[in-house]
């Protein structure tokens, strides 16, 4: 008996150790209920639930109810489960999360597996990741997918830097504000980086340390 | 057993047997019965045996036990909390101070919420500029990729000049901001 005692107690801590970032206190019993069962396969398949946890006080603080919140949490499991198939194991969070975005955008994973593969440098994922965050900006402002995703790959086997990625959504984005079409903007854009680096001059880049995350300071 | 009562001469026998008195030595029987009469000290294992099966110890047990797990709750739980932060620190083990901006100016209170601090719109007030029009915050983040947006007046606003985030599942995008390692602003 006095084991049986000891070992649940044991068993008690473990799995209490093991417990994940809380979930949304706002949410209904049942509901953490259902979302303890998706943050339990993520962990079963060795997937972070880190982002999942995030993702329903996302929802939360959005105001959705909790079934779309449901909805969307299983939804990301399943994209980061995808996003490990295209980029392999092991990957960092951010790396899953912005190929699960990516997946989510629209972009086949045939052509995420392939980004990946023409990536140059397999140690750091950095300019990989700032590839993908630009490619779903692009697809966002309504860039053709398929020019969007060349004009990236074009980009990264030509071994264009995190931040250049970075400036060059920037310029796209400006240049759609002046009056060009998406398209006709990345084209520009990716025609003149292209230059640049199959060039001598050195890439341009941003400085190492943007003084604002988001840029200038915009109105609403 | 037979229908006239009486049992197989086998079993018959060894039934006999078995009523018969066991004869003991009587040496052996003294020597059995001085070792258990001899107070002699017991092992530490039979000690805790013994102790372990009165009920007040084993109420002061589970206690004990109790408190032990809670202790190495905590301690995992204070070790894995800063994971979020630190998933992209394992990469660079670097932290920048990432300054957000928004021009707000009929806004009565603004923050920010995101990855970094779980979508809590308490955690990260901005604050009003000198100018009065301009809210602003700097947050220490390690390098890695973070979705976010503005809470403002109780609404949830994208950052219009950051990389949108794909569909988010709730028909309100949200924003992205990739932070590099670095030491400051």
């Amino acid at each position: 008996m006095r084991y049986l005692i000891a070992g649940a107690c044991l068993m008690a801590s473990v799995a209490r150790a093991q417990a994940p970032a809380t979930l949304p206190v706002q949410l209904s019993a049942e509901t953490r209920v259902t979302l303890q069962r998706l943050l339990d396969s993520a962990r079963a398949v060795g997937l972070p639930t880190t982002p999942l946890v995030d993702k329903a006080a996302e929802g939360v603080i959005k105001g959705a109810d909790e079934h779309r919140i449901v909805v969307a949490v299983e939804t990301l499991l399943h994209r980061l489960s995808d996003a490990r198939d295209v980029v392999g194991a092991p990957a960092s969070v951010f790396l899953l999360g912005a190929t699960a975005s990516a997946l989510q955008a629209g972009v086949p994973s045939s052509d995420l597996k392939r980004l990946a593969s023409t990536s140059p440098t397999s140690t750091d994922s950095r300019p990989f990741v700032g590839a993908l965050v630009t490619l779903v900006d692009l697809i966002a402002k309504h860039v053709p997918r398929s020019v969007a995703t060349a004009s990236i790959e074009d980009l990264l086997r030509r071994r264009a830097t995190e931040d250049q990625f970075l400036v060059l959504r920037a310029q796209v984005a400006q240049d759609i504000l002046g009056g060009q079409t998406p398209e006709a903007a990345i084209s520009a854009r990716t025609r003149a980086y292209i230059k640049t680096l199959d060039g001598s001059q050195p890439p341009r880049s941003l400085p190492s340390r943007p003084p604002f995350a988001n840029g200038p300071p915009q109105s609403l | 057993m037979r229908d006239d009562g009486h049992l197989p001469p086998g079993l018959e026998r060894a039934t006999e047997l078995l009523r018969d008195e066991s004869h003991v030595r009587p040496e052996w029987r003294a020597a059995v019965m001085a070792s258990l009469d001899r107070d002699e000290p017991v092992s530490s294992i039979r000690s805790m045996r013994r102790w372990s099966m009165r009920p007040t110890a084993a109420i002061a047990a589970g206690v004990l036990c109790a408190i032990a797990g809670g202790a190495l709750t905590f301690a995992v739980t204070r070790w894995s909390q800063p994971a979020r932060a630190n998933l992209a620190a394992v990469d660079t083990g670097r932290i920048s101070r990432v300054r957000f901006t928004l021009v707000a100016p009929n806004a009565s209170r603004v923050s920010i919420v995101g990855d970094f601090n779980q979508w809590n719109p308490t955690t990260l007030p901005m604050r009003r500029s000198s100018d009065g029009q301009t809210w602003e915050i700097e947050v220490p983040l390690a390098s890695g990729r973070y979705t976010y947006a503005f809470f403002v007046d109780g609404r949830v606003a994208r950052d219009s000049a950051a990389a949108e985030s794909a569909n988010d599942g709730f028909g309100t995008p949200s924003s992205v901001v990739l932070v590099k390692g670095g030491g400051g602003t």
